[in-house]
């Protein structure tokens, strides 16, 4: 027992690892709370998509020797609203069009970031952060970033919930469904932004998709799902640091930090649904012996 | 003229010539079909999948074509296997391996010390380093790909418009896997041109495009390979001629051509406002 307790604290002496868990943390329960909405409204692709097309920011921001940040933030806002229209495009169909939004802007990063020379090395830190590497600083603008995410959420709470439950119903209440569509993707663009030095561009998209996909597979009620979403995402945020930790001080395997987290994740949602699913088929399969006798 | 001639003189740039014309026009093709049963999604989660399979191939020594075809599949069957019916949301299912498959493929690099092959390389593509083994490999898959789509083709424009009369007539989903493993094979094999993330936009930007001009299924298919292929060819020699990446270049190709034919059919009234371009025709 306290051999576990050590293993899972003792990663933690070094400020730069406490500084990782801070911001993961501080992520993940924005994701977690974030990524409820974007499982409830179905944005998977939507929120795929924002994380590319938020990097050109980041990329030229980059390159002009600017605030990451900033670049971020600039893109995400221009982004939420591009593909908010672009999702409602009725002339073309909205996933390739879609497709069509997130591929050029990801191209136009990608040209900006080539004309450096050392353009592999900057490419991966943009795509896949350095959460070892987070000053307080950063900390400091996630956690405002955060708040700000979160407090649009508690305003807007219910008119996202009729939004997503009763789409008629809104628009006969007098809700313009753009303008909650665009607070939506303006808050996974939040998200997005407030990930980028941390799990990077890449990779963020797993916090907002994969906890609260766990969280739908064992719970229904909203409060229940944004509790076990969050608890989800923060479980694996501790224990891929630790892993990451270990592997490398231990072990001499070194373990991308962001990227186990990552994996851990993708391991839970594995984990709970073969459990639902096996439990589901047994009572499905008792349900039958029931009726047949 | 003469100086954009001068751009292919090398060997290198004469085979990623060859390569960005024969993904071009595979992908275009094949974007029909992912644009008739909206899979870009798919696709995009296919691309990433390929990620983990072409970074363990490398490490293993084994061919990246193999590996990144290996998991793309492997992906693919799963997601089969665990949705539909069968309780999975496929929405879901889609996302949670499209973000898993990236982290693990930037885990298994990150373990890797020696690690050689460029981790950019394989997000972003490197025409320039195709040899004459990927030209027949992409060649190859591209045969057998279209071959495939010809053979069922009456199938599968039945299954995309009627999905009911396919499965009352005893075409059941075994004809979707078959469609995605097409779509994941040309997915690896524009890997190397474009991209494991741009690989999406080859595969839906040209068929958009082609939607603008017919209505047909066949046609599209026909007019996305020529989108396609231009892409290549404007995107190739946009790169070379002004020093930018090359798999970017193309995808920002493509996007230009939707744009320029958008203006166009616009221009020209074969839009008309009734004309909802999202309602394709059968065959």
């Amino acid at each position: 027992m306290l051999g576990t307790i050590r293993f899972l604290t003792e990663p933690f002496t070094p400020g730069y690892m406490q500084r990782a868990l801070a911001i993961a943390l501080i992520l993940s329960v924005l994701a977690g709370l974030v990524g409820v909405v974007v499982q409830l409204r179905e944005l998977s692709f939507m929120t795929d998509a924002l994380t590319h097309t938020v990097f050109p920011g980041v990329a030229i921001a980059f390159v002009a020797g600017q605030s990451l940040f900033i670049g971020a933030l600039v893109a995400g806002a221009a982004s939420a609203v591009l593909l908010t229209l672009a999702a409602r495009s009725t002339r073309i169909d909205h996933d390739a069009f879609m497709a069509l939004v997130l591929a050029s802007l990801f191209s136009i990063g990608v040209i900006v970031v080539s004309r450096n020379r050392t353009y592999s090395a900057d490419l991966t830190a943009l795509l896949f952060g350095r959460v070892l590497a987070v000053d307080s600083r950063e900390i400091l603008e996630t956690a405002i970033v955060a708040v700000v995410a979160l407090g649009i959420l508690a305003l807007m709470y219910k008119e996202l919930l009729l939004r997503s439950f009763d789409e008629a119903g809104a628009e006969a209440m007098g809700y313009s469904l753009l303008r909650i569509d665009l607070v939506v993707n303006i808050l996974v663009a939040l998200v997005v932004v407030a990930a980028v030095r941390a799990v990077g561009t890449a990779l963020v998209v797993a916090l907002l998709i994969t906890p609260a996909a766990t969280a739908r597979l064992v719970c229904v009620r909203l409060g229940r799902l944004v509790v076990a979403s969050v608890l989800v995402a923060a479980v694996a945020a501790w224990l891929g640091l630790v892993i990451s930790y270990d592997t490398s001080v231990h072990h001499g395997v070194r373990l991308a930090a962001g990227a186990t987290i990552v994996v851990v994740l993708t391991a839970i949602f594995a984990a709970v649904a073969t459990v639902t699913a096996v439990r589901t088929r047994r009572l499905r399969r008792r349900t039958l012996a029931e009726v047949a006798s | 003229m003469r100086h954009i001639v001068d751009l292919y003189d090398s060997g290198v740039m004469r085979r990623a010539l060859i390569e960005a014309v024969l993904v071009g026009s595979l992908c275009g093709a094949v974007g029909a079909h992912v644009v008739l049963r909206r899979l870009p999604f798919f696709t995009i989660t296919v691309a990433h999948a390929t990620f983990p399979g072409i970074v363990l191939a490398s490490i293993v020594g084994l061919s990246e074509l193999v590996g990144g075809l290996a998991f793309a599949s492997l992906l693919v069957v799963v997601i089969y296997l665990t949705t539909g019916d069968r309780g999975l949301d496929t929405n879901t299912a889609v996302g949670v391996a499209l973000a898993g498959s990236f982290g693990l493929g930037v885990l298994l690099q990150s373990a890797q010390d020696g690690f050689t092959k460029d981790l950019a390389a394989i997000l972003v593509g490197s025409v320039l380093a195709v040899d004459r083994r990927d030209l027949l490999t992409t060649a190859a898959v591209g045969l057998v790909v279209l071959g495939s789509l010809a053979a069922t083709h009456k199938e599968l424009v039945l299954r995309a418009f009627d999905p009911e009369g396919a499965a009352a007539q005893g075409y059941h989903r075994m004809l979707d896997l078959a469609l995605l493993l097409c779509v994941g094979a040309t997915v690896v094999t524009s890997v190397p041109a474009v991209g494991t993330i741009l690989s999406v936009a080859l595969l839906s930007v040209p068929a958009l495009t082609a939607r603008l001009v017919t209505q047909r299924v066949s046609t599209a298919m026909v007019a996305g390979a020529a989108y396609g292929a231009a892409s290549g060819v404007l995107g190739l020699t946009a790169s070379a001629e002004w020093d930018l990446a090359a798999g970017a270049s193309i995808a920002l190709a493509s996007a230009s051509l939707f744009f320029v034919t958008f203006a166009v059919v616009s221009a020209t009234g074969r839009v008309s406002r009734r004309h909802v371009l999202r309602d394709a025709v059968p065959a």
